[in-house]
């Protein structure tokens, strides 16, 4: 009979029904969109400030004090320490392996001439417009890797490069690359300020001459121009080989920038590891703290001293952490506002089933049985309601995701459940007020329509 | 004629107020939904224009965003300089604290330092970069360029000769706060003592602080800087403005925004800004929706009403007026009062996620009540089907 009731109530008004099957259903669609994007903000986010490049650099830990102003190293060529180039493939190796977006590693020199003469080019290396710079001067060349690609241990290739710490710079023309046929010049990228000033345009031959007088040349070939707005816009990058070559340093780099996602510091983080009991240090090296990934690679990096960079990584973590709190919050403003609206949809169902109420009771129903009647079927109403407010709502999320972040959310089962739960208490309270009321109902009066 | 058309405002008013307070429980139901739609939705506009206001301040975390330097390309002379004067020619921004700025001026010396100040036992001599730096106001460098301490506290004492040292050079020479160090840079020489250790994570590492009159002394620049790095707020646009109107102010230098930090920075306040709108019509839809849910229960209600209505002559028009002026009645009375609720929640909602409270904006009341307002009339759309209603039907119990 229980069954027969609710089923009738189901099948003799499908339209009533369907009203508010939609509303709930419309109403989940909304919180589970709200609930996904802001589930998937924090990492969207994270990856965002990724563009802000690279959160750590490393240094040799023997180094002497480097010179270094406005991005040149004044020290006199050769001094300093180096770190070897082949130790970088363990970085790939590390347990925070995943949150390394990317590394670059760079060896800048000084005084290198620069000359562009005419007649110093390999003949038919350049049909057409030749250009000829008349000048010879001092330039910071700074050797790194651009579309380096890395064989890992699980067979797949890692694609880094100083294009991928640096996002932001802007090339004219394209990136270097490592590697070229061997009768063709280098490849080399000149910095817009170094360019516009001795006039380089993009295809100029050019000459780089060694340490030791200029016999020693080096033909390249200016295939792009960056823009960084920085002290780089100065320098010629070129392939690390090329520069090592120069220096005389093979394999060796000077310092290397890393771009990881990092979780916020908070107190906790800013703690020092030594100070840790065994328990505390592995939930320390467990979360991604920038602090910790910086940890991590010292020890797979020997001789090397790893540094957060604190502008960068300060500034993200300030900002994410106040972010997600405002999403969260806002999140949460959206699911009270469907909330409300579904509890207040479910409350006017119970409402206008006054006479059905009024007449159960005369047939003898007590309290008990004609609250749980309309609870189940409320609950029934909430399931399928939520269900397809689920699907929609991931559909949604999609929309809103691809519009706010380029990428859609991963459909989440954790918010399958809280829709779900969430829907079947928001009709349950909305209804109870009703249902109460309606409790307390003298039949005869509701019969009679007062 | 006028007193008749004075009778029928008086039956119209009368009729909707009898319609409003019929049933007691559907009136609250509506109200509170709409009510407190109003609320979320004014607390998340008031949020909103605060957050993103309030976002462009955040990222001085960032530290400077732009760079004013000597236009004179580093590949052809010596680093050049600027005078001192261009530090004082930043245009004022709207928000005169928000103007954050430093002044530097680099030069290398050869530096002994004495660990213990007592003995007269001392390092070999090794030349480091000195920065001079200067900033205005009561800042310390810290908001100009974030760094973590690792020794010491950054409260200079006026008139002593204290300097800040970056974390390798404190390393290299194997030194601590109160340790004496004497810089010579070959035309001047001057000793200080160490009152704090810096860790930056860039360049600044390698380098020591000091008062800008000794930098411009060891340099032999006096009046002259390195460059200024400054940090603007606003949105990009604003920056960009910013940027322009202080290159016109001095031309002789070159003014260049740091992209690095701009540009993350406008991707992210649009991203963000992105989602607090699109949140903002989702609670609206929502509230809609459920408004919505409401009126199609009033519509099937009152049937017999609108029969009745209809049965004694009144037009379809005159019948849907009534229920939209009822809308529109329970729209201002709910959205008069859930959007001041709102405004206050905002605040607090403010100063838990910024720490500041967020300022209530005046325009974000109208805006709300009217979106409120829209909304329940909006919603109202089922009660166009009681046009349709045939009296005869719906007194025969067939409809």
């Amino acid at each position: 009979m229980f069954l027969r009731l609710v089923a009738d109530s189901f099948v003799r008004r499908p339209r009533r029904k369907l009203l508010t099957g939609a509303a709930l259903a419309l109403g989940m669609a909304v919180a589970t969109a709200a609930l996904s994007v802001s589930l998937d903000v924090g990492d969207r986010l994270a990856k965002e400030f990724r563009g802000l490049g690279a959160n750590l650099l490393v240094t040799p830990e023997t180094d002497s004090l480097p010179l270094e102003i406005g991005g040149v190293d004044y020290r006199p060529v050769n001094s300093g320490a180096y770190l070897p180039e082949a130790d970088l493939a363990k970085l790939k190796t590390i347990f925070w392996h995943n949150n390394i977006v990317a590394f670059a590693p760079a060896l800048g020199i000084r005084a290198q001439e620069l000359d562009g003469s005419c007649e110093k080019m390999p003949p038919g290396s350049l049909p057409g417009k030749v250009n000829c710079i008349p000048h010879r001067g001092e330039v910071h060349l700074v050797g790194t890797w651009s579309g380096h690609e890395m064989k890992l241990a699980d067979g797949q290739t890692f694609l880094t490069g100083i294009e991928k710490t640096n996002p932001w710079w802007n090339i004219e023309g394209r990136w270097f690359s490592e590697t070229v046929p061997p009768n063709l010049p280098d490849q080399v990228v000149v910095g817009q300020r170094l360019a516009q000033h001795l006039n380089i345009s993009l295809t100029a031959p050019i000459t780089l001459f060694g340490l030791h007088g200029v016999d020693e040349q080096y033909p390249a070939m200016v295939v792009g121009i960056v823009s960084t707005g920085g002290p780089e816009d100065d320098d010629i990058m070129a392939p690390m080989q090329l520069v090592q070559k120069i220096a005389g340093v093979d394999g060796k780099y000077k310092k290397l920038y890393v771009s990881a996602l990092t979780k916020p510091e908070d107190e906790f983080a800013r703690r020092d590891p030594r100070s840790m009991d065994a328990d505390e240090l592995e939930r320390w090296s467990c979360s991604p703290y920038v602090s910790s990934i910086a940890y991590t690679i010292k020890q797979v990096l020997p001789g090397a001293d790893v540094r957060v960079i604190r502008r960068v990584a300060d500034g993200e973590g300030a900002i994410l952490t106040r972010v997600r709190l405002l999403l969260w919050l806002v999140t949460g403003a959206a699911l009270l506002a469907a909330a409300l609206a579904l509890g207040a949809s479910s409350a006017a169902s119970v409402i206008e089933r006054r006479t059905e109420i009024g007449l159960m009771k005369a047939l003898g129903a007590g309290s008990a049985t004609v609250g749980f009647l309309l609870t189940a079927e409320q609950l029934l109403l909430a399931f399928v309601g939520g269900g397809v407010g689920y699907a929609l709502g991931i559909i949604l999320a999609r929309l809103l995701g691809e519009r706010i972040f380029g990428a859609a959310p991963e459909p989440s089962f954790l918010v399958f459940f809280v829709i779900l739960l969430l829907a079947a208490v928001v009709t349950m309270l909305g209804s109870a007020i009703p249902l109460r009321r309606a409790s307390r109902f003298e039949p005869a009066p509701i019969l009679r329509g007062e | 004629m006028s007193s008749q058309s004075t009778n029928n405002r008086r039956m119209f008013w009368r009729i909707v107020r009898r319609l409003l307070t019929a049933n007691r429980g559907r009136l609250f139901v509506v109200l509170l939904a709409l009510g407190s739609g109003a609320t979320i939705t004014a607390a998340l506009l008031n949020l909103q224009i605060d957050a993103k206001r309030r976002l462009t301040r955040e990222f001085r975390a960032f530290g400077p965003n732009l760079v004013v330097a000597p236009k004179s390309s580093r590949a052809t002379e010596a680093a050049g300089t600027i005078p001192e004067s261009t530090f004082e020619r930043f245009p004022a921004q709207q928000d005169a604290k928000e103007l954050r700025r430093a002044g530097f001026l680099y030069t290398i010396a050869q530096v002994t330092a004495y660990p213990d100040r007592t003995k007269v036992e001392h390092t070999a001599a090794k030349p480091v970069v000195i920065a001079g730096f200067r900033y205005d106001g009561v800042d310390e460098l810290d908001k100009v360029l974030p760094y973590k301490t690792i020794e010491g506290t950054h409260s200079v004492i006026p008139g002593a000769n204290t300097c800040q040292i970056g974390a390798s050079v404190a390393t290299e020479f194997g030194i601590h706060i109160n340790s004496q160090l004497e810089l010579d840079s070959g035309i001047q020489n001057v000793s200080c003592s160490v009152s704090e250790i810096r860790s930056f994570g860039g360049a600044e590492d390698n380098q020591i602080f000091v008062a800008m009159e000794h930098a411009q002394r060891l340099a032999g620049l006096p009046h002259e800087l390195s460059l200024i790095q400054a940090r603007v707020t606003g949105t990009p646009e604003q920056i960009e403005h910013y940027v322009s109107a202080l290159q016109k102010a001095s031309p002789e230098v070159e003014v260049r925004p740091i992209r690095q930090f701009t540009e993350a920075e406008g991707k992210i306040y649009g991203r963000i800004s992105g989602l607090l709108t699109a949140t903002v019509a989702i609670v609206l839809a929502l509230t809609g929706l459920c408004v919505l849910a409401a009126m199609t229960n009033v519509a099937m209600e009152r049937r017999n009403d609108v029969g009745l209505m209809k049965a004694i002559g009144g037009s379809v028009r005159r019948v849907v007026r009534f229920f939209l002026v009822e809308a529109a009645l329970l729209g201002l009375i709910a959205g008069s009062l859930g959007a001041a609720a709102g405004i206050a929640i905002s605040t607090v909602l403010g100063k838990a996620v910024f720490g500041v409270a967020a300022q209530p904006r005046l325009i974000v009341y109208p805006v709300a009540v009217a979106l409120t307002i829209v909304v329940a009339v909006l919603s109202s759309f089922p009660l166009r089907r009681l046009a349709g209603i045939r009296p005869a039907l719906v007194f025969r119990g067939e409809a």
